[in-house]
């Protein structure tokens, strides 16, 4: 009856001890994930911000204003294009 | 004495311990009465009100997809922001001076604002909505009571006001208002997850629940234009709106062997980054909405279909003399007389007699069961927010007057986009449906409408309105042969036809060897001495299609005058 009793206490103390090990490892794992989550939430910033400024960098008219005027570039006429 | 003293001690001793522990057990079974009663009977209400105090449900915003044209540029992006609020009940407004001068508020103003808001017994106050995050962060640290951030989304529109129409805008909740952004909204919009949290004092979650439902970003959605040619279309078309002062204006660029629109723009525009000076007049899109009468740009589909009917060939000679013809006490003029004229004198000139006695020799219904295959009279595909639906009269109610005007493109109505679908017909004969999602391009059969014969023919009539002799010699391009006609019509106003307002077309197709793209212009009421299509809008027509076949890099199908040109693959 006692080696009963003992062996059902120890489950009992196993299963506290095992309960806080896993509320514990819950908030581990959660602060984890919520870190990550922030890391995610400032990559898109990032991307976004990066998506934006490369679009307004290559837009057409900027390209098109600077080749004129920076690089002195103009369009191509029949007779320019073969001659070297 | 010492006895009865002593007994009299120990009996009160042992009455007052009595006393004493019985109170204490009355005391004990109290609490414990109470517990068992915290514990069953109201446990369930105290348990609701336990969560309600700890156990938070936080809402996960998602990301609203992208739209970006058919090479990825970006044409719609949503970007993290951070939405700033307070609680008056808990904020000390006068904490939040630094903050008002930071977001550049007027400070006074919003202290007085959430006073009054507290004093209404409100818990909830935006300060202010989608705020950059670098600002929102640095007010944050402050850790003033009661002021919150919230994440949110902001939209941008990198190509601002030269896709505006066709993207359309959301409010600032995220939702759609105008354009695809109102079409393709439950698309785009993905949808919210939310979960159950336990936080402590200090707002930060020690412990999830549940989930009850993951943040699911929207879908992205890639459009078949080409922003390289949306932009050059743009910047040409608001180049002569401000020239010739016109009212408004819009071009569309086909891809002419698929119907993809490569390029869709309208004038007057607005920046849908800027929602403070809205103006509900620039928001329409006029290649979509707005109707128009095509005037002379519908006359190869009356000369296709009498070369369709076998009774004509390009060759037949119809005689226009006196270069007018009186139908039911109304008279159709010429611009001048021009004598005899083949099938293609009668496109080259754009003559309403010609095309009138050709109308009239077909019948009401073959031109209208022509006109109805190459999709005039047709609903709109496109499924776009105030799409225009074409209209043409029924057979039965295209009387002699009603079927000659017709014929030129007067009584009947069409939007530039789909001016420019019913010109698809004249690559192989058969109409192209216009696409604008690149998911869909391609996904419906062409409609036949007329034989590839006749369609070649139509083109080649179609060049020589743009060789010197023709109405649209202007809307020429160097290196490649260009077909189109012009149109010219008069706006309907209160009155009637309006005498001294004009909408001027330039309808046409290049290289005509084998078409690439097909392109509409409509200039709305360009003021001054020039008004008529061929002046107007086929110099823009030429431009954008100089411009644009150039960077689709199009094969030239035009020698040149310089030989230098077949040299050009040529041995050195």
């Amino acid at each position: 009856m006692t080696t009963m009793h003992g062996f059902l206490w120890s489950l009992v103390v196993v299963s506290a001890i095992a309960q806080v090990q896993a509320v514990s490892w819950h908030r581990d794992l959660l602060q984890e994930w919520q870190s990550a989550d922030q890391k995610r939430h400032e990559l898109t910033q990032d991307h976004t911000r990066l998506l934006l400024e490369k679009s307004t960098l290559t837009a057409h008219g900027r390209i098109d204003s600077l080749a004129r005027k920076k690089l002195h570039m103009k369009e191509p006429e029949h007779t320019q294009v073969f001659r070297k | 004495m010492s006895n009865t003293e002593e007994t009299k001690v120990e009996g009160v001793e042992r009455w007052r311990f009595a006393l004493v522990l019985a109170v204490f057990a009355i005391l004990l079974a109290v609490v414990a009465g109470r517990l068992v009663m915290l514990h069953t009977i109201e446990q369930p209400f105290l348990f609701e009100q336990g969560e309600k105090r700890t156990v938070r449900s936080e809402v996960q915003m998602a990301s609203r997809g992208i739209i970006s044209d058919r090479f990825g540029q970006p044409l719609a992006v949503s970007t993290p922001v951070v939405t700033l609020w307070v609680n008056p009940k808990q904020v000390n407004p006068n904490e939040l001076v630094g903050v008002a001068k930071t977001l550049g508020l007027n400070a006074r103003d919003l202290v007085q604002r959430i006073e009054r808001v507290a004093r209404q017994g409100r818990s909830f106050y935006y300060i202010k909505r989608q705020v950059q995050p670098e600002i929102a962060e640095k007010i944050l640290s402050q850790k003033i009571a009661g002021l919150y951030g919230d994440d949110d989304f902001r939209r941008y529109y990198p190509a601002a006001e030269v896709t505006a129409h066709t993207v359309g805008l959301v409010n600032v909740d995220g939702k759609g208002q105008e354009g695809l952004e109102l079409a393709f909204d439950e698309y785009l919009e993905g949808s919210d997850g939310s979960r159950q949290v336990v936080k402590d004092l200090f707002g930060n979650v020690i412990k999830q629940l549940g989930v009850d439902s993951i943040a699911q970003s929207g879908e992205d959605l890639t459009l078949t234009l080409d922003l390289r040619l949306q932009y050059l279309a743009y910047r040409e078309l608001k180049s002569v709106v401000q020239s010739h002062h016109a009212a408004a204006g819009s071009a569309v660029i086909l891809d002419a062997k698929t119907g993809e629109i490569l390029a869709l723009v309208s004038q007057p525009s607005y920046n849908p980054n800027n929602r403070a000076t809205l103006n509900p007049k620039h928001m329409r899109n006029r290649a979509v909405a707005d109707l128009i009468e095509p005037g002379s740009t519908i006359k190869p589909f009356t000369v296709a279909a009498a070369l369709e009917s076998g009774k004509y060939t390009a060759g037949t000679k119809v005689d226009t003399s006196p270069g007018y013809v009186r139908i039911k006490n109304k008279t159709i003029r010429d611009h001048r007389d021009y004598g005899v004229l083949d099938l293609t004198g009668i496109i080259t000139k754009s003559s309403n007699v010609g095309v009138s006695y050709l109308a009239r020799d077909l019948g009401a219904e073959s031109i209208w069961q022509f006109l109805n295959h190459a999709g005039i009279g047709n609903p709109g595909t496109l499924g776009f927010p105030g799409e225009a639906v074409s209209s043409i009269p029924y057979p039965e109610q295209l009387d002699d007057l009603r079927l000659s005007t017709v014929s030129y493109g007067y009584g009947l109505s069409v939007s530039p986009l789909q001016l420019a679908e019913t010109y698809t017909s004249f690559v192989g004969g058969c109409r192209q449906h216009v696409s604008l999602l690149l998911a869909q391009a391609g996904s419906q059969p062409c409609e036949p409408v007329m034989s590839a014969r006749t369609a070649r023919q139509t083109l080649d009539m179609l060049e020589t309105v743009v060789s010197a002799k023709g109405t649209g010699s202007r809307a020429a391009v160097d290196g490649y042969r260009v077909g189109g006609k012009t149109g010219t019509a008069h706006k309907v106003g209160r009155g009637g036809y309006e005498d001294s307002e004009y909408t001027a077309v330039f309808a046409g197709l290049a290289p005509l060897t084998d078409p690439d793209l097909i392109l509409v212009v409509v200039v709305d009421e360009p003021q001054g001495q020039e008004y008529y299509g061929g002046e107007v809008a086929a110099p823009v027509f030429s431009r954008i299609m100089e411009q644009a076949l150039r960077l689709r890099q199009v094969i030239p199908d035009k020698p040149g005058k310089d030989q230098l040109l077949q040299v050009a693959g040529g041995v050195r």
